[in-house]
């Protein structure tokens, strides 16, 4: 294990304190804040149930790949190909769907089962071929979208309008979507208490010595992919209630975000440190900004370069804890 | 019957040999110390125990059964736990978590039971605390502990593991005397439990207050097993060196050095050096020796600006210089042949004759910055055929080169800045049999011509043959300066080993 050596004990102390408390994961919470403060200030009504639930809605796909970004990023790999998972695991429910309620547990199911099988892949690829994650997740990211243009060449399909009514309603005086993003922290804080997520943490963090101290390396990797893939499934299922149709290119951007909602969540993109908290605040911080952007009156022309420079400044806010450190 | 019984081991890495037939048998309930001087073969047979090294053929059995260990899950199978110098820690995981990584209780459907696991992890501190007298926060990540601490956490992790079979391999380098008490108490408390405790260490009394026994290694085989009750440490020095040898392999014709002092180098102060001093003259080869890790490297290092200083004074030519980056140590005419060739010495994936003649570039150029493809191409074939390289093309690969031409490589490119003094750490580490002699003679011509050179090596007959005198070191500091006729292996590895001379 590389350790500074050089440190004294009371910056030690510091720094372990400031590790401890989780502060990056804090500070994306903290951010936030400030993003929901000012999306409200620019934005009339911004706290009528409407709003709320309509933000939210759009939320949980990207609160989903997110979390499974993270699972992937903290076992120390990466997974370039989660919005590919995502847009074919959208197109193969809506086509199974076929707009009847009756098909919908099934197509639910199906979707969820295409992105298990998509992150398995993907990890006996990286764990057991030995392939570099960023090389082998964008190869199979054109499997997956090849796959989805073959299953639904053309945008459309059918999704059965209660299902699509049922996503928009409001169950016990709160927002579906909300129940939904609840059930997504649930199953973090379950994950969490598992074996294998200590594995993955283990993997990510110093790969030899966890292969030293008798950890199951290649199946931990296997499963942070495949867990990754799972939740993959779980945004498909996302897009398809928030858009109620197939689309064979929707995932594109969803990759690149996911890992940017990782990245303001404070985990290190290199393994082994971090959490699902902050990326599911990292996730909503960007959507957030999307609003900020579209409600400040920027011309349209700017809204994409304006949306990147904010996208930037949260990185950097969200990066001063990594600094600190790294001076150390 | 021995409980352990390791027989025929061998094992070679490359063009060394690690292990010719060594043999272990110990017993449940001893504490056995493995012995040897650096290179002797000890690590690699304890290695092979626990699974990190493949032997090439021997035999282990465990309690009258042979056992195969090709892996870490073996040696969870069988028992054995080990506390390496290396440390195996999840850096950002905190003590409790490391504690018991991958054996972790567990609840219905793998989850973990942190209930039993604090517990668990608890009574495991407990049995060190007592001897220890303060608690080690096990809620913080390891990585914000001291090394001492982190050292003592890897041995709770071995502990908690409850083996029949402990290896503690260096394990008290970066202990603490207190530290060191606690650990041997608990491994007393094992001791007479049954378990059985191997023990490698140099430090010879830590070896005579906590073992029973002793087997000592020689070159990679067996020299024997004594009863420590029954020997003084220099019995032991015998054993690991050659009773009684006094081995003088100082080549004829060695050019002694010039008078002019060109390295003075006043109470050097680093992380891991304590106040070294020493005098370098021109043409002189100074040895550095003692045990590995004792700062040898780290001296080097500090003299190229590569590692930090914090205090004491270096003079070259005469001169007080201040070397804070390498750049400013080449400046003043100082060159490191760097103990991690690949990683620091090359740059594998570059052509031969840019690993060549990088160094030396502005030397070479011919306007502000601009490089004459003809001039380096000269300088580079220059440098080949002074040091005999085997190239096939100047723009092959550096990593295409075996071990020793790489080596020379390292040398001629600094060869190519016309340096004063030349830093090497282990030079022929890994260097076939072959490029090792003309390395040598390379040092020899240097020091004729009037060029110092400092070496680190970790075998002392290398050390012993090509050096005018050796500082011998320890913890940082020189313990010892041999020469003239102190300059043989027994008075070395006694120096390393801080044992009492006879009168």
């Amino acid at each position: 294990m590389a350790s500074t050596g050089i440190e004294s004990a009371e910056r030690r102390f510091w720094r372990a304190l400031w590790d401890r408390l989780r502060v990056p994961t804090w500070v994306s919470y903290a951010l936030l804040a400030v993003t929901v403060a000012v999306n409200a200030s620019l934005q009339p009504f911004f706290f009528t149930l409407y709003n709320i639930q309509s933000n939210l809605n759009t939320f949980v796909p990207l609160v989903a790949a997110a979390v499974g970004q993270t699972l992937v990023i903290l076992g120390g790999g990466i997974d370039l190909s989660l919005g590919a998972i995502i847009t074919l695991v959208d197109v193969v429910v809506v086509t199974l769907m076929e707009g009847s309620m009756e098909r919908v547990p099934m197509a639910l199911l199906a979707g969820l089962a295409v992105g298990g099988a998509a992150g398995l892949i993907n990890g006996l690829l990286v764990a057991y071929v030995r392939l570099q994650p960023i090389v082998a997740t964008f190869a199979t990211s054109f499997v997956w979208s090849g796959l989805a243009l073959w299953v639904m060449p053309r945008p459309g399909g059918a999704v059965p309008r209660a299902f699509y009514r049922g996503y928009r309603d409001v169950f016990l005086g709160v927002p579906v979507a909300a129940w939904i993003i609840l059930g997504i922290i649930l199953l973090w804080l379950i994950i969490k208490r598992h074996r294998i997520t200590r594995y993955i943490l283990a993997v990510g963090g110093d790969e030899r010595a966890a292969y030293a101290s008798g950890v199951p390396v290649t199946k931990a990797k296997v499963m942070s992919y495949l867990l990754g893939g799972l939740f993959a499934g779980l945004a498909g299922l996302g897009i398809v209630a928030n858009t109620a149709s197939g689309d064979p290119y929707v995932g594109g951007p969803i990759t690149l975000q996911s890992i940017t909602a990782v990245v303001i969540g404070g985990t290190r993109l290199s393994g082994g440190a971090g959490g699902a908290g902050g990326s599911i605040a990292g996730a909503m911080i960007l959507s957030l900004i999307g609003n900020i952007v579209f409600f400040a009156n920027v011309g349209s022309h700017y809204q994409e370069l304006i949306n990147g420079a904010i996208v930037v400044l949260a990185l950097a806010l969200a990066g001063i804890p990594a600094l600190r450190r790294r001076s150390a | 019957m021995a409980y352990l019984s390791m027989s025929g081991v061998h094992k070679r890495f490359g063009g060394v040999v690690a292990l010719n037939g060594a043999h272990l048998a110990a017993e449940k309930g001893e504490v056995h110390a493995l012995l040897g001087a650096n290179g002797s073969g000890k690590s690699t047979l304890s290695k092979v125990l626990t699974g990190v090294v493949a032997p090439d053929q021997g035999r282990i059995e465990i309690d009258g059964r042979e056992v195969r260990i090709s892996g870490p899950e073996d040696a969870r199978r069988y028992r054995i736990a080990a506390v390496y110098q290396e440390l195996s820690l999840i850096p950002q995981l905190t003590g409790m978590e490391n504690i018991l990584l991958a054996y972790e209780p567990t609840r219905a459907l793998g989850f973990i039971d942190r209930r039993t696991l604090e517990q668990s992890v608890l009574e495991v501190a407990a049995r060190f605390e007592q001897a220890l007298g303060r608690r080690i926060d096990l809620h913080r990540p390891v990585e914000s502990l001291s090394p001492g601490d982190q050292q003592l956490i890897e041995a709770y992790k071995a502990v908690a593991r409850k083996p029949e079979i402990l290896i503690l391999d260096e394990a008290t380098a970066s202990l603490r005397q207190a530290e060191v008490e606690a650990l041997f108490q608990v491994v007393r408390e094992l001791r007479d439990a049954g378990v059985l405790i191997i023990f490698i260490s140099h430090r010879l009394h830590e070896v005579f207050d906590l073992c029973d026994r002793a087997t000592v290694l020689r070159n990679g085989q067996t020299v024997g097993t004594v009863n420590l009750a029954e020997v003084t440490e220099r019995d032991l020095v015998d054993m690991m060196v050659g009773r009684g040898v006094v081995t003088d392999v100082r080549q004829e014709a060695a050019t002694p050095p010039r008078d002019e002092v060109v390295l003075r180098v006043k109470g050097l102060t680093g992380p891991r050096l304590h106040g070294v001093s020493f005098e370098l003259r021109a043409g002189e080869v100074l040895g550095l020796g003692g045990l590995q890790g004792q700062g040898q490297s780290e001296l080097l290092r500090a003299l190229f600006g590569a590692e930090p200083v914090t205090g004491g004074e270096i003079e070259v030519a005469g001169r007080r210089v201040t070397l804070r980056r390498p750049q400013d140590a080449m400046r003043h005419g100082l060159a490191l042949v760097p103990g991690n060739r690949a990683r620091e010495g090359l740059m594998l994936g570059r052509p031969i004759l840019e690993n060549l003649t990088i160094a030396s570039m502005r030397r070479r150029q011919t306007g502000p910055g601009f490089l004459s493809p003809r001039r380096e191409r000269e300088a580079a074939q220059g440098a080949v055929r002074s040091l005999e390289i085997k190239v096939g093309d100047l723009s092959d690969a550096a990593s295409t080169l075996s071990g020793g031409n790489q080596q020379k490589v390292v040398v001629g490119k600094w060869l190519l800045n016309r340096p004063r003094i030349i830093l090497m750490d282990d030079p022929t580490k890994g260097v076939d049999v072959g490029a090792k002699g003309e390395l040598y003679k390379i040092i020899r011509q240097l020091t004729q011509e009037g060029v110092s050179v400092i070496l680190n090596s970790s075998e002392n007959m290398e050390l012993l043959g090509l050096s005018h005198r050796v500082l011998v070191m320890y913890e940082g500091t020189i313990v010892d300066v041999l020469e003239g006729e102190d300059l043989n292996e027994n008075r070395l590895v006694a120096s390393a080993m801080r044992v009492a001379q006879p009168a």
